[in-house]
């Protein structure tokens, strides 16, 4: 009965979308107060409705009610009660839904956190966040719907949750993301708003900057804990594999990045206006895009939903109606708009802008590498693949002047730079960047002119860079206690977040260079060794978990005779879904990870393993956490919150 | 001028758009066979039911034909075998290109090539017989010249040796007259 209520509480909140997507919208070009007004109460019922929706479903999954088509279909009586919950979002229909609360929480949030906006923007804000919600709520109501019944005849049992999404890692990796897809949507209805009112000043890239902020914090950690997911679970010691699915993440990741900055410049200097809408638009649209390449099926991956036309065809018409509209809005009032202010060549504008070149260059990298398989084959050329060599070496050679520019970026002034005070600090940071990365390369491996190497120089160079300037900048407050006060919140999150993409390089090339693996047949009290590290099979034995049989492997690794620690792998297989899962054993370190998994059984008594020593590898999630980490510290500037109640008071003033 | 380059996002946009759009009605498992229009690979491979008999790609030109890969141990190459061979009686040359498994040594097994003939004679008789003849790929070095993926697949060969069509999956009456049909008859005129 349960998700019969369900689906009504959906149907209504689809009503509500249609509303919010009329109703502000006329107010706001109407002059209508009551029209404007009724903005937030509907932004707060479709957020209520969508997740008493979600709940309804969720409590079908938690009690086993076969009769939904979509239980029945991602979950199995003998599923762990939080693989349960967690299995709402494990398909298409469910991951719809989950996508629904999150863009009505971030509507709900905007109608809550705005309040000291402009009636009229705010109101357009709304709007136009309502009409992406029409899209959304019509699509998962009417192709995808997660409470379609199996009644009269329904089955006795699920067919379990895909043991590959039963992971903690998956609990908290899709709704990370969606929360920055879809927390572009917030960025891309301010740009739309101030696009609609064609009266363009640099006031709706301040209010934009915190959304903007927060949403791309929650697509850093929702990309990190995917590469952890992947690292963990499947099993090969990966962590990136440039698959479609991971690339339609990292491009709207790619363009945030390069849109916090540009709103900066927006912000402060009111320069770069035309550009920055654009990269707001270009977020959101390439978040729709990787939604649409995910959910039609047009390119093969090992995320895709199952494909079927009719959902791939309305989300491209759909997709058309949202980019191509807001593109032709852009085109049309955009041209009249000019920057006046002026800046000279060595300057931070210029060099800010230099990031998003290198930025955008990345995502048209990403662009091309996944989709020009598709154009392709459809100009009858024939199918290639493109792989991982392709990424990689184009990435190589676009992150190291995108470091270098980094390191010396926060040191330049707007407007214009001397060289001259800058020659000091800069050769202090090479110094130090000179003694951090060969230290680091002799403490761990031997120096050798590699890609480590060059990884180090490049992760030290940021680093410290970052570092100093902070040291610098508090001083400047007279002392570094009075400075810890006094240096706003934003500027700190900054240096945090520079310091993690840093810690991320270092631990990428080192990850790359100095990885080793075998492939190994061993029996119980067999000893095989690899990169000093002395890894010995205890013992093998059978496992019964709820849903799954299988069996553990005990390892005790040693190194240089010294115990180091004791590793339980598993392997798991799933009896209702029928499918082998390996649970790899990780002994984690700063400076490395040893991490073994377990293969199929050769012989009575031996079995196939795979063994890994992969140095600084937790460095890349780590780099990934301190970014984020930058943007929730940045989100909490008092700054954001203060000037939206200054401008209420300039509003109260005008009028 | 600088009016026009605002125009270009949205210009790029819809040119994405149209590939995105045709990209959804083809199959992106698809692949398209790299021997088509080339010529059949060199080969001499026997005769399955008489091994002297030794076949090369040059033998077999002269008439456009069919090159059928199946086995016993498939399933749906027996299926096809009644269709085929309602073609045949309509005329249509077929050749079959008998897909041998590896026998696995670990289980005892050994190639028993007289075991094999009675087997596919036996299929042949109860199933219906297409085949002017079979090709045994004992090694299955043609099947991996030609870029099998499994079986059953079958190749149109015309006069010249030069395959003209690669065909994935079973030949059923609707394959037929949608996909090879036309193609065999203009290799016929």
């Amino acid at each position: 009965m349960i998700a019969e209520y369900g689906q009504l509480a959906l149907t209504f909140a689809f009503c509500i979308s249609l509303a919010l997507a009329v109703v502000p919208l006329y107010g706001s070009f109407k002059g209508n107060q009551i029209a404007l007004e009724l903005g937030n109460p509907l932004a707060y019922a479709l957020f209520f409705l969508t997740a008493f929706s979600f709940w309804a479903l969720s409590y079908a999954f938690w009690a086993n009610d076969f009769t939904v088509v979509y239980v029945a279909s991602n979950s199995n009586s003998l599923l762990p009660w939080y693989y349960r919950l967690t299995a709402v979002w494990g398909g298409h229909e469910g991951s719809m839904l989950l996508w629904l609360l999150v863009l009505a929480g971030w509507t709900a949030a905007v109608a809550l956190f705005s309040r000291s906006l402009p009636l009229q923007f705010q109101g357009r804000i709304l709007g136009v966040m309502g009409l992406i919600a029409v899209g959304f709520y019509a699509f998962v109501l009417f192709m995808s719907n997660p409470f379609m019944l199996s009644l009269p005849y329904f089955p006795v049992d699920g067919r379990d949750l895909n043991p590959l999404l039963q992971d903690f890692g998956m609990i908290i990796h899709p709704p990370m993301l969606y929360m920055g897809y879809v927390g572009f949507a917030v960025s891309f209805a301010f740009a739309i708003a101030a696009l609609m009112g064609g009266k363009f000043d640099s006031t709706w890239a301040r209010w934009a900057r915190p959304w903007t902020l927060a949403a791309w914090m929650f697509l850093t950690m929702g990309i990190m804990l995917g590469s952890w997911w992947a690292y963990a679970e499947l099993g090969w010691g990966g962590w990136w594999f440039w698959d479609p699915v991971e690339n339609a993440s990292f491009m709207p990741w790619l363009v945030g990045t390069a849109l916090i900055h540009s709103l900066a410049v927006t912000e402060k200097r009111g320069t770069f206006k035309s550009w920055t809408v654009l990269l707001a638009i270009g977020a959101f649209s390439l978040s729709l895009l990787g939604a649409f390449l995910v959910r039609s099926g047009v390119l093969v991956s090992v995320h895709s939903f199952a494909a079927d036309p009719d959902r791939g065809l309305y989300l491209l018409a759909f997709l058309l109606l949202v980019v191509g509209g807001s593109l032709l809005l852009y085109a049309i009032r955009m041209n009249s708009v000019r920057s006046q202010a002026r800046y000279e060549l060595f300057s931070r504008e210029v060099l800010l802008w230099g990031n998003n070149i290198f930025l955008l260059t990345a995502t048209l990298v990403v662009l091309l590498g996944t989709l020009f398989p598709l154009v392709h084959k459809e100009l009858g050329l024939g199918s290639i693949s493109i792989g991982e060599p392709f990424f990689n070496q184009l990435f190589y050679y676009l992150v190291i002047p995108f470091s270098l520019l980094l390191g010396l970026g926060p040191w330049v002034r707007w407007k214009q730079q001397q060289v001259q005070p800058l020659l000091k600090p800069m050769s202090l940071i090479a110094i130090a960047t000179l003694i951090l990365a060969l230290g680091t390369m002799a403490a761990t491996q031997s120096i050798q002119a590699n890609l480590a190497l060059l990884g180090l120089l490049l992760g030290a160079w940021v680093g410290s860079s970052a570092i100093f300037e902070l040291l610098q900048r508090l001083q400047q407050f007279g002392s570094i206690k009075q400075g810890l006060t006094k240096l706003n919140a934003s500027h700190f999150g900054m240096t945090l977040a520079h310091i993690g993409f840093a810690v991320l390089v270092v631990g990428v090339a080192m990850t790359k260079t100095y990885s080793v693996e075998t492939q190994v047949r061993m029996k119980a009290g067999d000893q095989v060794e690899l990169a000093g590290y002395q890894f010995k099979l205890v013992e093998v034995y059978d496992l019964k978990g709820p849903n799954y049989n299988g069996e553990a492997a005990e390892l005790d690794v040693s190194y240089q005779g010294d115990y180091v620690t004791h590793l339980h792998a598993e392997k798991r297989f799933y009896t209702v879904q029928r499918s082998v899962m390996t649970e790899a054993a990780v002994h984690a370190r700063l400076s490395r990870d040893l991490y073994v998994a377990l293969g199929e059984s050769l012989s009575e008594d031996s079995w196939a393993l795979s063994l890994y020593v992969k140095p600084f590898v937790r460095w890349i999630w780590l780099g990934g956490l301190l970014m984020s980490l930058g943007g929730l510290i940045a989100l909490c500037d008092k700054r954001y919150r203060r000037r939206t109640a200054s401008v209420e008071q300039k509003d109260t003033a005008d009028a | 001028m600088r009016k026009l380059a605002f125009f270009i996002p949205f210009v790029l946009f819809i040119g994405l758009s149209v590939f995105l759009f045709s990209g959804l009605f083809s199959d992106p498992m698809e692949r398209e066979s790299s021997v088509l229009n080339k010529a059949l690979p060199a080969f001499s491979l026997p005769d399955l039911q008489q091994p002297d008999n030794l076949w090369t790609a040059d033998k077999l030109k002269g008439k456009p034909y069919l090159l059928n890969v199946w086995g016993t141990w498939c399933v749906t190459c027996n299926a096809e075998l009644a269709y085929l061979t309602e073609l045949r009686e309509q005329g249509v040359m077929i050749v079959g290109l008998y897909y041998q498994q590896p026998s696995d040594a670990a289980f005892g097994e050994v190639f028993n090539l007289a075991a094999l003939q009675q087997e596919v004679a036996l299929k042949l008789e109860q199933q219906g017989d297409p085949y002017q003849w079979n090709i045994l790929d004992k090694d299955r070095s043609l099947i991996f010249d030609l870029g099998v993926t499994g079986a059953p697949e079958t190749f149109l060969i015309d006069a010249k040796g030069m395959i003209r069509y690669h065909h994935i999956g079973d030949i059923n009456p609707q394959v037929w007259q949608q996909k090879l049909a036309a193609a065999y008859q203009s290799l016929e005129e």
